[in-house]
Formats: C-alpha cells, sequence, structure tokens
C-alpha cells in the first residue's frame, strides 16, 4: 500500500485538511523512539486504490529547531524508515506563502513526488489575495491546488492529483545548486553511504551526530569528510536558507497577488490581549471562566451518568441469581466502570475549552505573556500550555512539552506539572471537603466550600512553580535557553479539529486510564471480600456477640458484621500493615487501603472509600460523604473523619503522584526511569510533610 | 549604520542587516526571518520580556537575547 504524508509548517491548517481527507478513519500512535504523535488514515483514491496519509509533525525547515519538527528529517533522511512516504501533499498557508516555501523546497530536492496545496482559500478570498497556480505550478514542476480545511473546498480535486504525482518520474534536478565545499561533501558521502540523492547526502552531513539511523562508523566516515574539506555546517545552513529565499521570492512576488498591508482584526485583538498590564488580568480572568463552565456544565451529565449506573446494579442485583458472581459484577465491574464514565464529561468539557483557546490561537499569547515569569521558575513561556492543561490531565500536558526546545526546561516543566490539580483529583476533592469546610455563602456571592476548591488549586499551582524554582538551582545545563514562536492570526475555530480532539483525548483515557480504574476496582473488591477463613469467621461471631451486647438495631448490627468482616480480609491486613506509617498523618487503616489503590490512579479513591463503606453500589460523591460523616468507631463511638483527617488527606492528594499513567509517560518522554523516580518521590516527601504539619495543626 | 531590535521602541521598524550570533541565526532563517526582512516592534513585554515583532506580515515571539542580535537600520514609519 502507497504511504502519503502531509507535510508543511505549523499553523499551516495540516490537521483540519487532514480531517477532511480521512474522516474519522484515523489511528493515532507515535513515531518511534519518541513521543511525537504519529496521526495515520486511510484514503480511497478515484482509482479504487486505498493509500496511507500519514500527518507529520508541522516543521518550518529540515533544520530542525524542537523535537517534533526533528520526527519529519529523521524519517526524510533515511528512505528506510517505516514511515518514509512515496509521495507528499504539501500544505501551505496561501496568506503567508513566503514563509511556507523554505521546507517545500527542500521536500522537492530530496526528489519525492509533491503535490502544493494552497490551503486557507477561503481566507485569502476574502483579503483579496489571488494565486496564479499555473505559474508556480510550472516554477515547481509539481500540481498546485487551492483548497480550504475549513470549508472543505477543491478537497476532491487535491485527491485527484495523487494517482498522477504516485506514477510521475522522479525529479532530480535541484532547485539549490550547493556551492563548492557543499558539492565537494556530498559526493564523497554519497559515495561512502551508497546515497542516490544528492541534497539527502548534504542533509546527512550536516545533521550527522543527531540522525538516529546512522552507525557509528558512518558517523565516523562523514565526521571525517566534513573535517577534510573545512565544512562549517551553520553558516552554510543560513547560506543555504538564504538562498532558497533568493531564488523562490521572486516567483512568488510575481504570482501571488496581495493588498497592502493594513491593521488586521488580529493586531487589533492583540493591542487588547497582549496589553503590557490587562493582558495577564484578562488570562486569569478566561482560566476562572474555563474552570468555572467545567463544574457548572459538567454537574448535569454526571448526575445522570451516577444515576444510571445505580439503576443498572439495582437491575442486575434483582434480576441475577444472588452470589458471588452477580456481586463481582455490580460492585467489582459495574462500580469500577461508572467510576470511571463519571469523568468523561469533565474532562471532555475541559478539553472542549482548552482546545478552542489553541484552535483560535490565544494559547500562544498566553506564552508570550508568561515567559519572562516562567523563566524566573526555570520553566519556558511554552510551559503555561502544559501547566494549564494539566488542570485535565498530567499525561496530554506532559506530551504537550515536546514543543520546548530546551531540554532543561523541558525537565522542570515535566517534573512539576503533575502537582497541577488533575480533574481526577475533583472527585477526592469533593468527597472531602465537606468535612472541613461548611456549605456556606460569604459575601453574598461565593460559595465557602467553592472557594476552598480554589484554594487547593492554588496550593498545587504554588507548590509547582516552588519545586520548579527548586529545581532550576539544582539542574545545571550548558545549553542555551531560547523562544522563538509564531502567534497565529486569530481564527475562529475549525469545529471539526475541535470535535477529533476531544474524541481523541476522551477515548484515550476512557481506555487508558480507564482499563487500570477498572482492573484495580476488580482486584480491590476481591481483597475486601476475602479473606482467611478462620479470621473471618472469627470476625463475624465477635461482632455478632458485640451486636447482642450493647442490643443494637439489625442495620446497626449489620454494619459492624460488615466493617468487622472487612477488617478481617486481605485488604484489611493491608491496611493494617501500613498504618503505622500513615497514622501520624491521621489516617487509620481504611484510608491506608484507599492510598494504596488509588496509587494505580486517583480516582480509585472514590471507589475504594464506597466499597470499604458501604461494599456498596454507589459512586455518588454526596452519598459517600454522607457514610462517612456517620463512620464512627464502633467500640469506642468517636468519630473518625474529622476536620483535621479530611484536611490531612486533601493536602496528601493535592500533592502526591498517584498515577501509574503518569509515571509511565514520563519514562518515555525522558527515557530513563531516573526521573519518574525523583518526581515520584519528591512529591511523596511533599505530600507526607504537608499532611503530617497539616493534621498537627488541626487535631 | 545598524542597531538592534532592542533599540528599536514599540511600534518602530527597521530593515534587518545583519545577525550577531551564528547560532541564533540558523534558528531565525529557519523561520523565514532573514536579512532584507522589515521588521517591526509590536509590544514589548513588561520586565525585558519577550519581543513581539511582525517579521514580513508573520508575527513571531522572541526572547530579549534573541531580539538583541537582530541588527536592523532604523527607518521611522
Amino acid at each position: 500500500m502507497h504511504k502519503i504524508a502531509l507535510a508543511g509548517n505549523p499553523n499551516s491548517g495540516k490537521s483540519s485538511i487532514f480531517n477532511q481527507l480521512t474522516g474519522l478513519r484515523q489511528k493515532v500512535a507515535n513515531f518511534p523512539g519518541v513521543t511525537v504523535e504519529k496521526k495515520s488514515g486511510k484514503l480511497l483514491m478515484p482509482d479504487g486504490e486505498e493509500v496511507v496519509l500519514v500527518d507529520f509533525p508541522g516543521a518550518y525547515s529540515l533544520y530542525p529547531n524542537a523535537e517534533d519538527e526533528r520526527v519529519v528529517l529523521n524519517v526524510l533522511a533515511n528512505p528506510a524508515d517505516g514511515n518514509f512516504p512515496d509521495a507528499i501533499i504539501y500544505i501551505a498557508d496561501l496568506t503567508s506563502l513566503d514563509k511556507h516555501f523554505l521546507l517545500l523546497t527542500q521536500i522537492k530536492d530530496l526528489g519525492l513526488p509533491c503535490v502544493l496545496a494552497l490551503n486557507m482559500a477561503d481566507t485569502a478570498e476574502k483579503e483579496g489575495i489571488v494565486a496564479d497556480t499555473a505559474r508556480l505550478a510550472a516554477f515547481l514542476q509539481m500540481p498546485v491546488v487551492t483548497v480550504s480545511g475549513r470549508t472543505g473546498a477543491n478537497i476532491e480535486a487535491l485527491k485527484q492529483t495523487i494517482p498522477a504525482i504516485l506514477r510521475s518520474e522522479k525529479n532530480t534536478t535541484l532547485l539549490y545548486q550547493p556551492g563548492v565545499v557543499e558539492q565537494a561533501v556530498l559526493r564523497q558521502v554519497q559515495q561512502k553511504l551508497g546515497i542516490e540523492n544528492p541534497y539527502r547526502a548534504l542533509l546527512v552531513a550536516h545533521h550527522v551526530d543527531k540522525l538516529p539511523h546512522l552507525s557509528a562508523q558512518e558517523k565516523a566516515t562523514v565526521a571525517k569528510i566534513c573535517e577534510a574539506e573545512g565544512f562549517q555546517g551553520l553558516r552554510l545552513q543560513i547560506a543555504e536558507t538564504m538562498r532558497r529565499y533568493q531564488i523562490f521570492t521572486p516567483v512568488l512576488q510575481a504570482a501571488i497577488q496581495k493588498k497592502a498591508e493594513t491593521s488586521t482584526f488580529s493586531d487589533q485583538l492583540d493591542a487588547v490581549l497582549t496589553h503590557r498590564i490587562f493582558a495577564s488580568v484578562i488570562f486569569f480572568g478566561v482560566m476562572f471562566l474555563v474552570f468555572q463552565a467545567m463544574f457548572a456544565w459538567a454537574a448535569y451529565p454526571m448526575d445522570w451518568i451516577e444515576a444510571g449506573f445505580g439503576l443498572l446494579a439495582e437491575l442486575l442485583k434483582s434480576s441475577l441469581p444472588a452470589g458471588w458472581f452477580t456481586n463481582l459484577l455490580t460492585e467489582g465491574v459495574l462500580s469500577g466502570l461508572g467510576g470511571i464514565v463519571v469523568f468523561v464529561p469533565q474532562i471532555a468539557i475541559l478539553f472542549l475549552l482548552i482546545t478552542i483557546l489553541e484552535e483560535v490561537g490565544y494559547m500562544a499569547r498566553a506564552v508570550f505573556i508568561f515567559d519572562k515569569l516562567m523563566q524566573q521558575f526555570g520553566l519556558n513561556g511554552r510551559s503555561v500550555v502544559a501547566l494549564v492543561s494539566g488542570g485535565a490531565c498530567a499525561i496530554p500536558a506532559i506530551m504537550s512539552t515536546r514543543t520546548i526546545g530546551n531540554w532543561k526546561e523541558r525537565l522542570i516543566t515535566i517534573l512539576v506539572t503533575p502537582l497541577i490539580s488533575c480533574s481526577a483529583r475533583i472527585p477526592v476533592y469533593t468527597v472531602l471537603i465537606g468535612f472541613v469546610v461548611p456549605s456556606e455563602q460569604v459575601f453574598g456571592v461565593f460559595n465557602l466550600q467553592g472557594l476552598a476548591f480554589m484554594g487547593l488549586y492554588l496550593m498545587g499551582i504554588v507548590a509547582a512553580l516552588g519545586s520548579a524554582w527548586v529545581f532550576k538551582k539544582i539542574l545545571k545545563s550548558g545549553e542555551p535557553s531560547w523562544l522563538m514562536m509564531q502567534l497565529p492570526p486569530y481564527r475562529l475555530p475549525v469545529w471539526r479539529n475541535v470535535w477529533q480532539t476531544i474524541w481523541e483525548k476522551t477515548s484515550a483515557f476512557v481506555l487508558g486510564a480507564g482499563k487500570v480504574i477498572l482492573i484495580a476496582s476488580v482486584i480491590l473488591w476481591g481483597l475486601a471480600t476475602y479473606g482467611p477463613s478462620a479470621k473471618m469467621e472469627a470476625a463475624k461471631l465477635e461482632a455478632t456477640g458485640i451486636a447482642e451486647q450493647k442490643n443494637l438495631s439489625p442495620t446497626d448490627s449489620a454494619d459492624l458484621v460488615a466493617s468487622y468482616k472487612i477488617e478481617a480480609s486481605f485488604a484489611g491486613h493491608l491496611g493494617k500493615f501500613i498504618e503505622p506509617v500513615i497514622r501520624p498523618l491521621g489516617f487509620d487503616w481504611k484510608i491506608g487501603i484507599a492510598l494504596i489503590t488509588s496509587f494505580a490512579a486517583r480516582e480509585v479513591f472514590v471507589a475504594t472509600m464506597a466499597t470499604i463503606y458501604s461494599i456498596g453500589s454507589t459512586d455518588d460523591e454526596a452519598t459517600i460523604h454522607d457514610r462517612l460523616s456517620k463512620a464512627r468507631n464502633p467500640v469506642t463511638g468517636v468519630k473518625i473523619y474529622t476536620a483535621a483527617t479530611a484536611a490531612s488527606l486533601l493536602v496528601f492528594y493535592v500533592f502526591a503522584l498517584q498515577c501509574m499513567s503518569t509515571l509511565a509517560v514520563v519514562r518515555r518522554e525522558t527515557g530513563s526511569w531516573k526521573w519518574p523516580l525523583v518526581q515520584f518521590s519528591f512529591m511523596g516527601l511533599m505530600a507526607y510533610l504537608g499532611s503530617w504539619v497539616t493534621f498537627l495543626l488541626l487535631s | 549604520m545598524s542597531n538592534s531590535v532592542t533599540q528599536l521602541k514599540e511600534g518602530h521598524s527597521g530593515r534587518i542587516t545583519h545577525f550577531t550570533d551564528d547560532r541564533i541565526a540558523g534558528k531565525l532563517t529557519a523561520m523565514g526571518i532573514l536579512p532584507g526582512s522589515r521588521v517591526r516592534v509590536v509590544r514589548i513585554a513588561p520586565f525585558k520580556g519577550g519581543y513581539y515583532l511582525k517579521v514580513d506580515g508573520m508575527s513571531i515571539v522572541v526572547r530579549n537575547d534573541e531580539a538583541s542580535s537582530i541588527m536592523t537600520t532604523t527607518e521611522v514609519d
């Protein structure tokens, strides 16, 4: 099957075209060895042939500045790469075409069959830009089509060109004529490494240190050639870039008619949104609205989901014969599933809002506004995007750091992002906050519990910046730090892209994290239901005895029996085992069990508490809260959940890194277990000390 | 006579003559910022923060360090 790659600059609207071409038939994976996302999809050609379309990361040139750009070079420099394309659809933004021609002419010189799609035809038309496609096609020796990823205009025409370019002869004429030194080097590299295309040989000489497909011996050979010929990579790279611009700029000037530059809508908007003083005020206002909207909108679907799962559990219980299998289904599997699905509204809404902010172009402005502040903490303006997305989920947030070019800044961003309270902490906060803060209105408008919620978020943000500052002092880096980023013009979001992103991220959560949560719930159910049989029997007898002695009502004695039984179960033993360690924090063995299981993922806490206290079918926070507030030591009658314990537990959840998936992603991003271990330890230490101090102060 | 971009005031423009740092020049040219390009300072972030530049119609953000290696002729519009 033929492979076609979609290439172009960032902000060229590549993903819109990709979505138009493939629709929902997409697969998301990673490029081998890196976590740069690789999207692919199947495409049916007009002649009935099916081809694979791969979306390359956006890049400005084959001299990459960041890791995602590097992927494009790594693939195109190595014809043996599994992702090496048979042809390329090059997407360029018609409204600023000159900046898009550098990479295009480089790709053309690699001899790959190519079609040029001039995107944003709709916007260009409004701005009065007219392109002479015939002239461009004659210059580039490739088909040129104007398209619109937004409206879908001409997408069919673009498809029609593909069969022809797949059959076309290899084009071997170079647009860029290498200089004397370059010629000498590339000839020898071609010969020694057996590379057919001269420009590919030149790229190998430029990037010899960083190309992963070269063997150590090949690297040594190329390095020796470069040294012998006095090959000054950086100088030659700049000269090549300037020469290319000299070649294509006159052609573009002749082929593109443009009105004189006027103050655009984006400029006027930026006068306010990047204002020296108002910019940060507006940013915090926007973030406040985003999180406010997330809580407000998600409340309704969450109630429906909870009610639905409650009904389903009832239905199963009444229709299936009583026994361990029914219990496993309703109390293990179903409560686990409920615990996953109930988060979907929050996650989807948060991704909806963040994706809109990115699509519109606002996130790039936030990078500009906060770069200086972030630098003080050893971070980069681009870290803002990760920290904000961390409010939804640390996993995509950590993956978004690959646009940060400086390794130290990127590493610090990765290390501190999980301190930002993610959506998985919300249910834990919801259950516990009621113990610490009464639900009262203050100043007429604010809910006291709502303010406490905000306080927990702030605590996370302060902790993230504080530990970033510490890492900045500890970690050494000789690598220069820099920021160069294009601000795309403000545009209305392409809704198709927004839905696509939400669908992808949410299903990744349900399938990825969800699996873990489901398995943890089932294991936990088993641990809490079974135990050494002699001890289980003894516990039951003892509890019944006490109940008779104290003359308890039937419900009270049933509760007492359940409570004694879980204490005797395997889960109870496990919790008891770690109790001495967590006693100073005000936690008992029941909380201990929840801490252990919620290492799989924080949101398991609520499911665990539900299982431990009711062995029940509920995931509803209010019900669990109700149950916990009634929990007393059965013999002494002292309340277990005091404000001090709950506050201590809250602080623990703000700081602790209880998420296996995050650790796995950090390992993949940093390439070793060292950093996830460092991260787990420093966050764990902060959690333990923070909880301890909180408990001491409040009790 | 040429000055660095950091000597231009907000709203002022110049034409790029050369870069004083090869490493930064490599990155800037890869993004299409070249000698001969017309550059306008749109906004300077407070506390010696980033520079929001408009280069040949493209909006781009660079840090103070990078901006100070871009040398321009001064032209007032």
